[in-house]
């Protein structure tokens, strides 16, 4: 079946070229979701069929993260072998990660980073025949946000599709940080880590796991309102 | 043999959640008239060290019967399901994992078979792995008196001398495969194939509505 942009797609279903007729014929760029076979744009997901200038892709449910490079991830160290350490970050094998790739490291002040602790950090390579590294630093060899997670936080998962929605750009958790006081950092591997008062962080995840099934839309729209009734329960 | 595109068939009514289970990466229940199959998907995910294989993932699938344990039939069930998905998931995509399917049958009232492959490729759909294509499956059987009846339930099959069920794929609608028992003419078989194909549109109706219905944007 041909399908357009903003249609409901099966895998299978061709893309029809009319969706690439005014753009350049080499520029389009195709995300997840979408193949190239023999000329023709296949879907191989099912979802939503999204665009945005010239990329391409299928928006669809997700709960099992596959490393894709330069996403933030929230992972937890499981192992220290050598000059890496492996880090759990919910995808098929684990990660590893380098003790030089720390602000401030070299190989005589090794960072203080244990077993089981939770690391914010940046997917640097995820080949498909390779295992995933990671980082946590930036390009600048400074940490930025990256790094250790307080062990005065909490995490849980949810779904890929939920952390992806309340990082787009409608800014849904600035919305909700208005009226109470929190500290959040969310993985798009599905785990969101919280550090806030006690009487904030049930509410706050309660709040977080009812937007699961809302559009985009509707949680710009009713975010910080659920948010303020959950507080007053 | 001519048959218009008008079918007078009709299938049970097809009925589905998904998310249905808490913990799997994919799961539905699906009912199909008084049909009832729970399916689940884990994966890509992490897989035992001698079952690794380097260029694709590793597909295994478990049929577990309603009740007592797993028998030479559910066995085979299980490997008619695994050669199924092998053909519908891109298991080169994911190189060295696992990919689990799991189908937990709940009441069998006819037509099980082509209820566990629908159940399953919703399951695939909901668990967002990368796919080729789509595939549904229809039943039919052959009564004493020579009829074919389309989907039929357990009253029906008791007079049936012959049953099948095919599996279609949405890309250029052809058939996937076909599972027979019993005793049929091949000409039989081949309106039946037919029939049923007219009917596999309205099953990927079914299922590009459940998607539409769990991906509001």
């Amino acid at each position: 079946m041909e399908v357009n942009v903003n249609d409901v797609v099966l895998p299978g279903d061709r893309v029809s070229s009319s969706n690439f007729s005014n753009l350049h014929k080499s520029s389009k760029i195709l995300g997840p979701g979408l193949r190239l076979f023999e000329g023709q744009v296949y879907v191989s997901k099912g979802g939503v069929l999204k665009q945005n200038k010239l990329i391409f892709w299928v928006e669809s449910q997700k709960k099992r993260y596959v490393p894709a490079s330069d996403e933030f991830v929230i992972g937890i160290v499981t192992q220290k072998s050598g000059d890496y350490y492996k880090v759990d970050i919910g995808a098929s094998e684990l990660a590893s990660l380098s003790y030089l790739s720390f602000e401030g490291a070299t190989k005589k002040l090794r960072p203080d980073i244990k077993v089981g602790d939770a690391l914010y950090t940046k997917v640097l390579t995820a080949k498909r025949d390779m295992e995933p590294e990671l980082v946590c630093v930036d390009s600048h060899w400074k940490k930025g946000r990256l790094g250790f997670l307080n062990t005065n936080g909490f995490i849980f998962t949810c779904s890929l599709t939920l952390t992806q929605k309340l990082l787009s750009k409608n800014r849904p958790l600035e919305k909700m940080a208005e009226n109470r006081k929190f500290e959040i950092a969310v993985g798009l591997n599905g785990r969101i880590w919280i550090n806030a008062d006690t009487e904030v962080v049930k509410p706050l995840i309660n709040t977080i796991l009812e937007l699961e099934l809302l559009s985009e839309e509707e949680i710009n729209k009713n975010c910080s309102n659920i948010f303020s009734k959950n507080c007053k329960i | 043999m001519e048959i218009d595109n008008e079918s007078d068939d009709i299938l049970r009514p097809m009925r589905c959640e998904l998310n249905y289970l808490a913990n799997p990466d994919g799961s539905v229940i699906l009912s199909q008239g008084e049909t009832v199959v729970v399916a689940s998907i884990y994966g890509p995910a992490d897989v035992r060290p001698q079952k690794v294989l380097s260029d694709r993932s590793y597909l295994e699938a478990i049929y577990r019967p309603n009740s007592g344990q797993s028998m030479v039939r559910d066995r085979e069930r299980e490997s008619f399901l695994k050669c199924t998905c092998e053909s519908v998931v891109r298991t080169v995509t994911y190189p060295r994992t696992g990919v689990s399917v799991i189908v937990q049958e709940i009441q069998d009232f006819g037509g099980l078979l082509a209820c566990a492959i629908n159940a399953v490729c919703l399951a695939l759909l909901n668990s967002g792995i990368e796919m080729n294509c789509v595939i549904c499956a229809v039943s039919a059987m052959v009564s004493e008196d020579d009829e074919i009846i389309i989907d039929p339930d357990h009253i029906k099959l008791k007079t049936s001398k012959g049953r099948m069920t095919f599996s279609f794929e949405n890309c250029e609608n052809k058939i996937v495969n076909s599972y027979t028992e019993g005793t049929f003419t091949e000409s039989q078989y081949h309106e039946a194939l037919l029939r049923c194909k007219l009917l596999s549109g309205q099953i990927f109706k079914m299922f590009r509505n459940t998607v539409a219905r769990y991906n509001k944007c």
